[in-house]
């Protein structure tokens, strides 16, 4: 019985993935017009060594990618039929594969520029892992979070407001986590010091955040927006070295010192939360908090300290809206994307790595449906701008399998 | 998890009621200096559509429009407003509006269209003026206020095709909707039009009226979405926007300044003056004249004289129109500047007429 359902959920990889190197080989590949070129550019003007753009011939890439696709497949089968586990990279690559694959003939007799794709694709996503970071720090201890868009819009607006009365963009930097915290003091005092429902109290706090924030823009930020509302913006880096890499060189290390600082806390957290003794702890408290408060660990100040962290990576977060990006406040401006990085969280396993591929993921689709929105796709744009959603569902539900929240997330610890 | 969302946003949505009603009796100012006091006897109120009324877009534009009525002294002071933050706050606003005693609703804004009607109809007395929407059967207590903006917005292809160096300029909108797209079609065909006489081949990216369809971001306000739509058109060649999306049209002009090369086309209001931090990056601004058209109809509804013939805006009555192109003025040739005067009147007298399946 038991290996009868090991078998069933382990053959549901190469399953999918055989379906989806079929389409990629007949669709992208073989019935592909012939004759088309699909042309990339690599370089960004401020490289120091300029690529020609790569023009491929669409068909042939696509067959070829398509039978690449079919071949890890393949290879997926021959792994689950001696009884392995089919590796997170074959996926990965898979993935960018089969992308490829798409890409390739959706561009075809066109072009896109690589870079910018992947630039769009990062300022898409960095909002989403910032709320993705505090949200699995919160419910990696027990406490889910769904205030995470009142944090980000929280962070976005004092961040926006001190930067403007101070004329110091690092001054709103500062204040942002500042904005989270107090955020997700409310939500820690609720939730673990009374015990009320954690889902109600994110909820209500996320219309306080909004309308608080709403009220002052009409009344302070609209009227005068030299004093209040004229923050000004990070400009952007680059990494000597780093940064000169073609494609990726301009994506990842000419950015502003936002991204930096994104990179540095998913690195931290992926650390500490699997690789230190505070981390052991927080798992432990989400886990199985009473057998945690057996072994000497305080469960609901664990707790109250890691919605106070998680609120301050919101609201740092949020900055990118103000200082990163726009340069302005504007009302309700997160527009939503503090439940996208609550999906996100949770298609990354709970795990700070899983949760950047994710919000990736999500922030690659939805800059492509653009890109290939404006070079001409036949597809209907409200199907386009489906696509990050739908392309989440394939995700969650065809390749990343079950997934297990932890244990006692979302319930109250009260000591008997 | 949206249906927490909208659960949330219903929430706020009655707490910003609750501000807007507490704000409303401002009673000090009563004992105005205007000496029209007879005639300053009537209360006006306003609903606003998602993006509040400070959207230097069509919200503030309604708004004006009764401010203006104020000023003129036909309307009492501090008109009643109740900002929507989501299509769930228009029926508790129109409610607290029809509590209150009004003498004339606004209510702004296509996605305002059936609420309106379900209040109107219940509620007989009251008096409405929509803008942005025509009901297709008329509702004898409802004027609506509407714009065949793809008159102006043809004129500003026109201008865009005639400005761009790189041959290409785009448009974005907030959402595939009607009062949107109206706009994009009128933008396409005065690029057309300007192929076709100067025997060019100016490309329009973000919309294809052929399709109808095109660049969107879903909503109205994701400015993460909004700047980066930006920045595809402009990598896709274009250095001419044209930003249908209210509040959103801000970051078209921050993507602009961060080009360096590339002009934005404002609508429904003068930009240059709704948004001076941007003034130097407006070529010019398909506007809709709606706060003269909502300043018309409270006046009328003061005077006792309400009626509910629709008002449609067009190039004829100046209810839409082209900006000046103040800093722009010396980079456009006399011949273009000339030929669109030309091209407005062909449109007032008939010669010329511009089609857009959202036109009224």
């Amino acid at each position: 019985m038991s290996t009868a359902r090991v078998l069933t959920r382990s053959w549901r990889t190469p399953i999918t993935l055989t379906v989806l190197g079929a389409v990629a080989l007949v669709v992208f590949g073989l019935l592909a017009p012939p004759g088309e070129h699909s042309t990339f550019g690599v370089s960004t003007g401020g490289d120091l060594v300029q690529f020609e753009p790569l023009a491929l011939p669409s068909r042939l890439v696509g067959i070829l990618l398509g039978i690449a696709c079919l071949a890890l497949a393949g290879w997926s089968f021959t792994l689950v039929a001696r009884g392995r586990r089919v590796p997170i990279w074959l996926s990965i690559t898979f993935g960018v594969a089969f992308v490829l694959a798409f890409l390739t003939w959706s561009v075809a007799g066109a072009q896109i520029s690589l870079p910018a794709l992947l630039q769009g694709a990062l300022a898409l996503s960095v909002p989403l892992i910032f709320g993705a970071l505090c949200g699995l720090v919160c419910e990696r201890s027990g406490v889910i979070n769904i205030a995470i868009e009142g944090q980000l819009l929280g962070g976005a607006f004092l961040s926006g407001v001190v930067a403007s009365l101070t004329t110091s963009v690092w001054a709103g930097l500062v204040a942002a986590p500042l904005a989270g915290l107090l955020v997700a003091y409310l939500l820690a005092v609720f939730t673990v010091r009374y015990y009320v429902n954690q889902i109600i109290v994110g909820v209500v706090l996320n219309v306080l955040v909004i309308g608080l924030t709403s009220f002052m823009f009409g009344r302070l930020l609209s009227p005068n927006p030299e004093t209040w509302n004229s923050p000004g913006r990070f400009l952007s880096m680059k990494i000597p070295i780093l940064g000169d890499i073609p494609v990726i060189g301009p994506v990842l290390f000419d950015q502003t010192v936002i991204v930096y600082i994104m990179y540095v806390t998913v690195a931290v957290l992926y650390v500490a939360l699997f690789r230190s003794r505070w981390g052991l702890r927080v798992r432990a408290v989400g886990e199985h908090p009473e057998a945690a408060d057996t072994a000497g660990i305080q469960v609901n100040a664990v707790r109250f300290r890691n919605v106070l962290i998680g609120g301050a990576v919101a609201g740092l977060g949020g900055a990118y809206f103000t200082l990163g990006l726009s340069g302005l406040f504007s009302r309700e401006m997160t527009a939503g994307q503090g439940f996208i990085a609550l999906a996100a969280m949770i298609l990354g396993r709970w795990n700070p790595i899983g949760a950047v591929f994710a919000a990736l993921l999500f922030g690659f689709v939805n800059n492509l449906q653009s890109v290939l929105g404006i070079i001409g796709t036949p597809i209907p744009s409200e199907f386009m701008l489906m696509a990050p959603y739908v392309v989440t569902i394939i995700a969650v539900a065809g390749l990343v399998g079950r997934v297990r929240p932890p244990a006692a997330s979302g319930q109250p610890y009260i000591k008997t | 998890m949206k249906r927490r969302f909208r659960f949330a946003a219903a929430l706020g949505g009655l707490a910003l009621v609750a501000t807007a009603c507490g704000e409303a009796p401002d009673e000090e100012n009563d004992t105005a200096t205007n000496g029209e006091e007879e005639g300053a006897d009537f209360e006006a109120c306003m609903v606003t559509d998602e993006g509040g009324v400070d959207d230097k877009s069509f919200n503030e534009s309604a708004w004006n429009g009764l401010q203006n009525a104020v000023d003129a002294g036909v309307i009492n002071e501090d008109p009643s407003l109740a900002e929507s933050n989501s299509p769930s706050d228009f029926e508790p606003n129109l409610r607290s509006m029809v509590d209150q005693d009004c003498g004339l609703i606004v209510t702004v804004g296509f996605a305002l269209a059936d609420a309106t009607q379900q209040f109107a109809e219940d509620n007989p007395d009251e008096q409405f003026a929509i803008v942005d929407f025509i009901y297709e059967e008329e509702i004898d207590n409802v004027k609506p206020l509407v714009f065949n903006t793809h008159e102006a917005a043809f004129l500003a292809g026109y201008v865009a095709a005639g400005y761009t160096e790189t041959g290409t300029v785009g448009t974005w909108g907030g959402a595939n909707i009607p009062t949107v797209t109206i706009f994009m079609d009128g933008f396409w065909d005065g690029v057309q039009h300007y192929n076709e006489v100067k025997d060019e081949d100016v490309e329009v990216v973000g919309w294809d009226k052929e399709e109808q369809d095109g660049q969107f971001v879903g909503d109205f306000s994701d400015t993460t979405l909004a700047l980066q739509i930006s920045e595809n058109l402009i990598d896709a060649g274009a250095d001419v926007l044209l930003p249908v999306a209210g509040p959103l049209g801000e970051q078209a002009a921050i993507a602009a300044r961060d080009d360096g090369d590339s002009v934005v086309i404002w609508v429904d209001v003068d930009g240059y003056e709704a948004a001076p931090e941007y003034s130097d990056l407006m070529l010019t601004s398909v506007e809709k004249g709606i706060s003269v058209a909502v300043e018309e109809a409270a006046s009328a509804a003061a005077a006792g004289e309400f009626s509910n013939e629709p008002f449609v805006g067009t190039l004829e009555n100046d209810g839409v129109g082209l900006s000046p192109y103040y800093d722009y003025e010396d980079e456009l040739s006399d011949e273009l500047k000339s030929e669109v005067e030309e091209l407005r009147e062909q449109i007032i007298s008939g010669e010329l007429t511009v089609e857009s399946d959202a036109a009224f």
